[in-house]
């Protein structure tokens, strides 16, 4: 009798120690990593929330609680219309144009030919990737400027023969930010698409050789559906990348000339930040942003692999 | 059908050679089974028969003409992969009828062709399927349909059995052996597996660092194996394999004088003795001392100490007979001798050793 | 008479072969032409404006933008990179690749020394030492007597590169810590909220953190640590810290885990096989996630150009941009150039040096 009562207080002595641990484990663990995340993802999405309720301007002072913002987004904010139908276009033309199909070519080439020459193609491609924003943002203000020393005037002026210079900024302005958008996102393509066609078995392509398909056709029937997901997960990555992110529009544009470059993300910024400084007015417009991101960003989950990504741990201690 | 030859081919992948100088000759109908270890080139051979890489110097020849740079495609051969390299993303049938796709066969014919072709194989249940949901044999099986549904001129297989498990593999070596010859079409076999070649090939093309080692019947590597390497290749267990020294009709090893006869051979050499030609004997022979016993299974290997140097003795029947420590007599027919030029590493012909006697 | 009609079926079925060779030689070398004008021809727009960077940094005065360096050095780099590899394709051993590309590039060298040489210079460089170096404009812009044209104060370009180096590298430093803890727990622990702890993680590296830009302005208002570098780096540790604990839990389910079951039937405890078995085998991981962490923090723009406004705080990305700004009217591309040069080796160096972890980063459990 008393051995069985010493075990068992011994049994759940080992488990409660087994407990203390395993909640000292998560602790240490995963305390951290979800402090930090829920401080700069968590309180800033309800902060956001919050403040849009506000009238929070340039002096950073709250006076009422209010719902003018949405009522002036909803009704009255003239511009927002064409805001966002400027930011579909934009969004879709670099998504479509550069960031799959053009990332795609890029991978097929690069890997079509011999290693060493692929990989300088893509190390090309890669440059604007691995430039500090600011930087790449100089480097295309000074190609297409206005003057006649930018690049595309100088190729222009002396190899086609133009007798004035051209101000992309000012005739084409929204193509300038795709293809300046463009390059990088096609360069994340590139990346991603290379390594998947690296990973399908060489096998298949021999097989498929013997069995009579040419180039394009092993493309085709072998590349192209072995492609399907991880073009989808770009897909859906770009177009989330595309909608929120400003900085080269902001740098190479400023949003102009008169707004043709303004879209959704950098109007944010601009009522924010620019001289008006309505924060709370930004923050409205803010949340109907965090909405889409957050429905992405739940598609890109569900079409990852979750079971597989969750393998069951083979060791139980703590 | 078609008559295969290689005249003088070499490859080079940059600055490495892999084959250095090859020529083969293959018969109309012929199972042949490149044979070796992996890295001799047995599958850059197969994959230059493919079209899938070209030849870097001389001359391919089907049915005697060139056909060096000709594209995979326009060759009309089937192949089937270690791993069959089936399309993951198509069914069975879609598999099975790719490689009809680009030969623009009306579909009715291609559903009877791949019906044909899965029947023969014995897969026609699974035309639904996918890759994933088959087993390794079913996989295999379906691989083997898509090469022979375009009636190929040449069936390539590399190393078709390896990725099955051994009970597999023996149904799949005789149904294999059974369709090539009921099917007639040339047929050439890459394995690192003497027993798959030898059981499956009419002729056997052994091969070593890119040259051709020997050519023959499988009866032949056996018995007359052309060289060393050989030897030491084929057969298992592996053949004994003892360094000498011959002079004045006389083989040394270890110390040991052999009676030598036939033409006399001189100089360094190496006395190659299979297990299986070892026996024990109450008299005369060699002694030696049992020091190791592997059973296995029907047989039973031992290790003894000679004086020629360790050596291995197949005995066949199940059950050990001796144990290790008992001292006994062993001696060998000197027709089942192999001496070895060292150096050259190849075949004398004529020279036999005995034991010598008293 | 039969033998002249196998030889003239022989002919036949050569002629055949030989078409069908001839074809295939064809197709080849069509494919490889198009393949190679095409890359070709899309990389030009992406090489140039780099190239011109580097020689404007080398080359170009206060007189405007130049391209008397430019073209010059494409017309005579362009042939010698051709050259060499037309020669690597020609050459018939290694040794004779060797002394052909050793002509080529000596006459280029010499060739590029007496044309372009001339104009080359490292003045654009002066940033480096003397912090105003923009008093030249300031003598142009009085002596033009340009009311609207205000001067920015430049503090030294070392204070802007420590304090980005203080801000990609402590980010670096806690980000690779929090997140090899938190991705080994994930990967190698089970409890409850194990598959929503990752889900979170997955879903909030795919979320697009400028969307918040204001909410954390304004937080980081509250807390007082705006226009404080601590405040620019904790907002970078934040934004990167979901991607890097999915990216570590990925490489702490590489691991083998009969290492930790030996460590463990050895006496460790799990946290000291943790630190001193299964850490060790994902330094390639740490390695990777400090890289990307680090130049993420080195290159940051937004965040930096809301968050601090004093330009003793300014990093590189903001001293680049206003020495941009300062040059807006096209006076000295030469400085800009260099500045941009100086701001961009760092990063170049850290993704060549290091591209072959970055490479091992599998991005969001792709395969479906």
């Amino acid at each position: 009798m008393g051995a069985t009562a010493e075990d068992a207080a011994i049994r759940a002595s080992a488990r409660s120690s087994m407990k203390g641990r395993e909640r000292a484990n998560m602790a240490m663990f995963l305390g951290p990593a979800f402090l930090v995340v829920g401080f700069f993802f968590v309180v800033p999405v309800f902060v956001d929330i919050a403040i849009s309720f506000t009238d929070l301007g340039r002096e950073l002072r709250i006076t009422e609680i209010t719902t003018k913002n949405y009522e002036r987004a909803f009704v009255s904010d003239r511009q927002l219309p064409a805001v966002i139908w400027r930011t579909l276009w934009y969004v879709g033309a670099t998504l479509l144009i550069f960031n799959t199909t053009f990332g795609l070519l890029l991978a097929l080439a690069t890997t079509s030919i011999s290693r060493t020459s692929g990989t300088f193609f893509r190390a090309v491609w890669l440059l604007p990737r691995m430039s500090p924003s600011v930087v790449y943002a100089i480097l295309w203000v000074w190609s297409v400027h206005g003057g006649d020393t930018s690049l595309v005037n100088q190729v222009l002026m002396h190899l086609a023969g133009t007798e004035e210079p051209i101000d992309l900024r000012q005739t084409s302005p929204m193509w300038v930010i795709i293809f300046a958008n463009g390059f990088i996102g096609a360069s994340f393509a590139m990346i991603i698409l290379t390594s998947a066609i690296r990973s399908i078995p060489g096998h298949l392509y021999h097989a498929a050789r013997c069995d009579g398909a040419g180039s394009l056709a092993r493309v085709w029937h072998i590349t192209l559906p072995q492609l399907r997901w991880p073009l989808t997960y770009i897909f859906i990555w770009q177009t989330l990348s595309l909608l929120t992110s400003f900085e080269y529009i902001l740098l190479i544009t400023g949003g102009g000339p008169f707004r043709a470059t303004t879209v959704y993300a950098i109007f944010i910024f601009q009522r924010a930040f620019g001289s008006s400084g309505q924060y709370a007015y930004g923050a409205a417009l803010a949340f109907f942003l965090i909405v889409p991101g957050v429905i992405l960003a739940l598609l890109l989950w569900r079409i990852s692999n979750m079971r597989r990504l969750l393998q069951r741990p083979r060791i139980e201690v703590q | 059908m078609a008559t295969i030859e290689f005249r003088r081919i070499q490859k080079q992948f940059g600055d490495v050679t892999v084959i250095p100088d090859m020529s083969l000759k293959i018969d109309d109908g012929e199972f042949v089974s490149l044979l070796g270890p992996s890295g001799c080139g047995k599958s850059t051979t197969l994959f230059m028969l493919a079209g899938i890489y070209l030849p870097s110097g001389g001359d391919l020849l089907f049915d005697g003409a060139r056909v060096n740079e000709v594209e995979a495609r326009d060759r009309n051969v089937g192949i089937v992969f270690q791993s069959y390299a089936l399309y993951p993303h198509m069914t069975v049938f879609k598999n099975i009828a790719f490689p009809l796709k680009f030969k623009k066969v009306p579909d009715a014919e291609v559903s009877r062709r791949v019906h044909d072709a899965a029947e023969l194989v014995r897969v026609a249940e699974l035309l639904e399927r996918r890759p994933e949901q088959l087993s390794g044999g079913q996989q295999q099986r379906v691989a083997l349909a898509r090469a022979l549904v375009k009636d190929p001129t040449l069936l390539l297989l590399d190393e078709p059995l390896s990725n099955l498990d051994a009970s597999l593999r023996l149904v799949m070596r005789t149904e294999i052996k059974a369709l090539q010859e009921r099917l007639k079409v040339t047929t050439v076999l890459v394995t690192h597996d003497q027993v798959e070649a030898t059981t499956m090939a009419d002729r056997i093309v052994c091969m070593s660092d890119g040259k051709i080692e020997q050519i023959g019947t499988p009866d032949d590597l056996y018995r007359r194996p052309a060289s060393r390497f050989v030897a030491a290749f084929v057969g298992s267990p592996p053949i004994n394999l003892l360094d000498g020294y011959a002079a004045d009709g006389r083989l040394i090893v270890n110390d040991h004088p052999l009676a030598l006869e036939g033409e006399p051979a001189t100089g360094e050499v190496i006395l190659g003795i299979r297990p299986e030609h070892l026996q024990f004997m109450a008299t005369g022979g060699l002694e030696c001392r049992i020091d190791q016993i592997e059973p296995m299974g029907r047989e039973t290997l031992y290790v003894a100490d000679s004086p020629l140097g360790n050596i291995r003795v197949l005995e066949s029947g199940a059950g050990a007979r001796h144990a290790p420590g008992e001292n006994l007599r062993i001696g060998f027919h000197p027709e089942h001798v192999l001496l070895f030029e060292r150096g050259r590493e190849t075949l004398i012909t004529g020279a036999r050793a005995s034991v010598r006697q008293g | 008479m039969s033998g002249t009609g196998i030889d003239a079926g022989r002919t036949e079925a050569q002629r055949h072969w030989d078409e069908l060779a001839f074809r295939a030689r064809r197709s080849r070398r069509a494919k490889d032409a198009s393949l190679f004008t095409f890359l070709i021809a899309v990389s030009i727009p992406v090489i140039v404006p780099y190239f011109w960077l580097l020689t404007l940094a080398f080359s170009a005065g206060m007189e405007g933008v130049d391209t008397k360096v430019l073209w010059p050095s494409i017309l005579i780099l362009v042939p010698a990179v051709v050259a060499t590899w037309v020669w690597a394709t020609l050459a018939r051993s290694r040794r004779h690749a060797m002394t052909g590309w050793g002509i080529i590039w000596l006459v280029t060298i010499v060739l590029y020394a007496v044309i372009v040489g001339p104009h080359l210079h490292l003045y654009n460089f002066r940033f480096l030492y003397i912090p105003e170096f923009n008093t030249a404009y300031r003598e142009i812009v009085a002596a033009e007597d340009n009311p609207e044209f205000s001067l920015t104060s430049f503090p030294s370009v070392w204070s802007a590169f420590w304090n980005s180096l203080f801000i990609a590298g402590t980010a670096t430093l806690i980000v690779v810590t929090i997140s090899s803890l938190a991705g080994y727990y994930i990967s190698r622990f089970q409890y409850r909220f194990r598959a929503s702890s990752l889900a979170t993680m997955l879903i909030l590296h795919a979320f697009p953190t400028t969307v918040l830009l204001i909410p954390i302005f304004i937080v980081m208002w509250q807390i007082g640590l705006l226009d404080t570098l601590t405040g620019v780096m904790l907002v970078i540790v934040g934004i990167e810290m979901p991607f890097a604990v999915f990216i570590m839990k990925g490489f702490f389910d590489a691991v083998p885990w009969e290492i930790e079951m030996s460590a463990l039937t050895d006496g460790a405890t799990r946290r000291q096989a943790f630190v001193r078995v299964v850490l060790p085998q994902v330094s390639n991981g740490m390695i990777a996630v400090a890289v990307f962490v680090f130049i993420r923090g080195w290159e940051e723009f937004i965040f930096v150009l809301t968050l601090l406004s004093s330009n003793v705080r300014w990093t590189m990305s903001l001293y680049t941009f206003f020495v941009t700004e300062e040059t807006n009217l096209g006076v000295d591309y030469g400085i800009v150039s260099a500045v941009g040069l100086f701001y961009i080796i760092p990063s170049f160096l850290l993704y060549t040096i290091a591209q072959k972890y970055l490479l091992q980063m599998t991005v969001g459990g792709l395969k479906g």
